[in-house]
């Protein structure tokens, strides 16, 4: 046998989200770094009842009616919204997988997507968001689909900055 | 023969301390051995635009691309990954054959870990030329550490030492994979084998 030392890269959480942004045209990802360490950060961003209905003016209410563990670490979440009247106030419900540093929602049935993912950066945090429509459109359909993805990347735009800036105002506030 | 390989970071993440720990303490992994197959079911799920099938196909595939972009690209090697993470998210659509997308996936990381570690450009190489610089076998990599030699050849170097050790891949996909045309010259291969043994065991 052969031992050698072999550099492997590694996708960090950011990068993943990333990655997983581009495949969703009507979607946006947003990144800013937080004025807090890791640690703090995520302990106030993954308490997901109290935080998202502070930070996201679309969600009134946020409730977590089951958890289990999750294979890949963390745990899988069933979660049911009330939304406000800028989205109908219509109920959702979500499938969650939470762990350190990242979140991933997605709706059921799967029309929209939710990430959060989170990075040291020094002594404070690199945090990205990213929320759209969780579907691509066949190539057959995209001529009639890509008009409702480019509005939807264009409310999205608006939207997860607007997020971001929230989240950022809690810890510049702390 | 097994070879077994003892994990190294891909340095300049920016982000080591949310890590795993890595390193020789870590156990060695062993390559050399057919890695699990990706469920074609999920690739399809993953095409259709399946978020939580996307999340499972990018988990799936990252430990060895992973060990391309980081032998291949060294230090930018994270940007590597990413990038090649990016590219097959993008371009999933575009896979006729689930059941090859390991082998699609590859392509893709070898062409952008190269691409990242010329700084954005792509030269092509003679993959003879550069096969011949390999070690005639596995045997030849005992007690050396791969980083120090790998950081003395030229990222196209890296490429082919890395697909040889990973996965054992022919000349004539080296060649494709690539992008280049396949040549013979017996001399330049022996001479160039021997320069690489001296550099190797120096």
């Amino acid at each position: 046998m052969v031992l050698v030392s072999w550099p492997v890269a590694r996708l960090d959480r950011i990068a993943r989200l990333r990655a997983l942004a581009s495949g969703f045209q009507g979607g946006a990802l947003h990144e800013a770094v937080l004025d807090a360490p890791f640690d703090d950060a995520w302990a106030w961003l993954s308490d997901l009842e109290r935080t998202v209905p502070d930070f996201d003016e679309d969600v009134a209410r946020l409730r977590i009616i089951r958890r289990e563990p999750h294979p890949e670490g963390g745990e899988r979440l069933r979660i049911h919204t009330r939304n406000t009247a800028i989205v109908l106030w219509m109920p959702t419900v979500l499938d969650a997988h939470l762990a350190s540093g990242w979140c991933w929602m997605a709706t059921r049935p799967l029309l929209y997507v939710i990430g959060m993912a989170a990075e040291p950066e020094g002594d404070r945090t690199r945090f990205a968001h990213f929320e759209g429509l969780a579907f691509q459109a066949p190539r057959l359909l995209q001529p009639v689909l890509r008009p409702v993805l480019a509005a939807s990347r264009w409310r999205h735009d608006r939207h997860v900055p607007r997020d971001l800036a929230a989240i950022e105002r809690h810890f510049r506030s702390d | 023969m097994l070879l077994l390989v003892g994990l190294h970071t891909g340095a300049g993440s920016g982000a080591e301390g949310s890590r795993e720990p890595s390193g020789p303490e870590n156990p060695p992994v062993v390559i050399g051995q057919p890695e699990e197959q990706i469920d074609p079911a999920l690739v399809r799920r993953a095409q259709r635009g399946d978020a939580w099938s996307l999340d499972a196909l990018v988990r799936a595939l990252e430990p060895y691309l992973g060990r391309i972009c980081g032998a291949i690209a060294l230090q930018a090697g994270d940007d590597a990954l990413q990038d090649t993470m990016i590219a097959i998210i993008r371009n999933l659509g575009s896979l006729r054959d689930p059941l090859a997308v390991r082998g699609w996936a590859r392509r893709i990381a070898v062409r952008e870990a190269v691409r990242t570690a010329r700084g954005g450009r792509v030269v092509p190489v003679d993959p003879e030329q550069l096969m011949a610089q390999l070690p005639a076998s596995r045997d030849d990599l005992s007690g050396v550490e791969v980083r120090s030699v790998l950081e003395q050849l030229m990222p196209e170097q890296r490429a082919v030492l890395v697909l040889r050790h990973l996965d054992d891949i022919g000349e004539q996909e080296m060649a494709n994979l690539l992008g280049v045309a396949r040549g013979t010259v017996k001399s330049r291969l022996s001479r160039a084998r021997a320069v690489f043994r001296e550099q190797w065991s120096s």
